[in-house]
């Protein structure tokens, strides 16, 4: 019975985690191939995605490394580009920090963009049941995110270029789908809007950190407005945070 | 050498990750560092999908020929109105393929 249980949580954490791990397939396919193209041996283009584990971070070190790039600016830029990472450590400080060594280490490895995302639930990651499901939904992450390198590795130089057919729009609107039940309260509106305008016109102007400033520019103003607004225009839903995770 | 290179790529992307999650670290969050934070995951998330609809090959697309625009509006509506991941998906994905096809 308890197995049972177990089983469907884990299930339910792959099935939710499922949209995304199909959406980076392009992304994993380039990185692979891109990694064997600039001269990577199978050994360090694997290690790519088995302990580097990152998308963008990823690509952008490959290239740069091909490039002959000095160490120092590799590091720093994989640094910015990673820097995102650190506001979820902080927001998911008090519900991580206190668990068991191997839970932290795991999930602490595991958290993505795609893993942040399924972790908004007041009560994600608390009691033994939801951690299976971060595992299963973050781990599910990892090992489509090395296929899909591996696949690149292996086969890239066959296969055509698929970042053009528009998978990205799937990853869009799972962010979408995420994000917008969220929305229970004006200040997480006003943070919603704030972000999303700041983040395109910081991209427009091509910032390393466009992500990192749009999201504390929008963060600050759903703090601002929560402060300000009249109470009654704010109600106290804000820990109600995004994501289905487990009802 | 590019071995090393990596060993180190691996250590700066997995400390991001779990440098604030580590229970040694002397960091206390009072009330309003966590109200703050308490818009982290809409903030974050909104600032990762909003490029991709708005944002192709580098120049903002605001046309109404624009799929992604569109299906995203679709996906917005639906999301409000169902709550459902997969229905969003489903609904958005097919009016995304619809008009990438038609257009």
């Amino acid at each position: 019975m308890k197995r049972n249980l177990k089983q469907k949580i884990a299930i339910k954490g792959l099935l939710d985690m499922m949209p995304l791990n199909l959406a980076v397939l392009p992304w994993g396919i380039l990185c692979g191939s891109l990694a064997i193209q600039r001269d990577f041996s199978v050994l360090e283009a694997l290690l790519m995605p088995l302990v580097v584990f990152a998308g963008s971070a990823q690509l952008v070190a490959t290239e740069l490394v091909a490039n002959n790039a000095p160490l120092a600016t590799i590091l720093f830029t994989t640094f910015i580009i990673s820097s995102r990472h650190f506001l979820y450590g902080l927001a998911l400080r008090e519900k991580l920090s206190v668990l068991p060594h191997r839970w932290r280490l795991s999930i602490g490895f595991l958290l993505t963009d795609e893993l942040f995302a399924l972790s908004g639930h007041r009560k994600a990651f608390i009691g033994h049941y939801r951690l299976i499901y971060a595992l299963s939904s973050g781990g599910s992450f990892y090992l489509s995110w090395l296929l899909w390198n591996i696949i690149g590795i292996f086969a890239g130089s066959y296969l055509p270029d698929l970042t053009s057919l528009g998978l990205d729009f799937a990853i869009a609107v799972t962010f979408i789908a995420l994000v917008i039940p969220s929305i229970s309260t004006l200040p997480i509106f006003i943070a919603v809007v704030v972000s999303g305008i700041f983040s395109v016109i910081f991209k427009l102007l091509g910032w390393q950190l466009d992500l990192v400033f749009a999201s504390l520019i929008g963060m600050f103003a759903g703090f601002v407005s929560a402060r300000l607004l009249p109470r009654k225009l704010v109600n106290n839903e804000q820990t109600k945070v995004s994501g289905e995770g487990i009802k | 050498m590019t071995l090393l290179t990596i060993l180190l790529l691996a250590v700066i992307t997995f400390t991001s990750r779990y440098l604030f999650i580590h229970p040694k670290m002397p960091i206390r969050l009072n009330a309003k560092m966590r109200e703050l934070l308490s818009f982290s995951a809409p903030a974050v998330l909104t600032a990762i999908w909003v490029p991709i609809i708005f944002i192709q090959e580098d120049k903002l697309n605001l046309s109404l020929a624009n799929p992604y625009l569109v299906a995203a509006t679709a996906a917005v509506l639906v999301a409000g109105k169902t709550q459902s991941i997969y229905l969003t998906l489903i609904i958005s994905l097919v009016v995304f393929v619809a008009l990438r096809t038609l257009l």
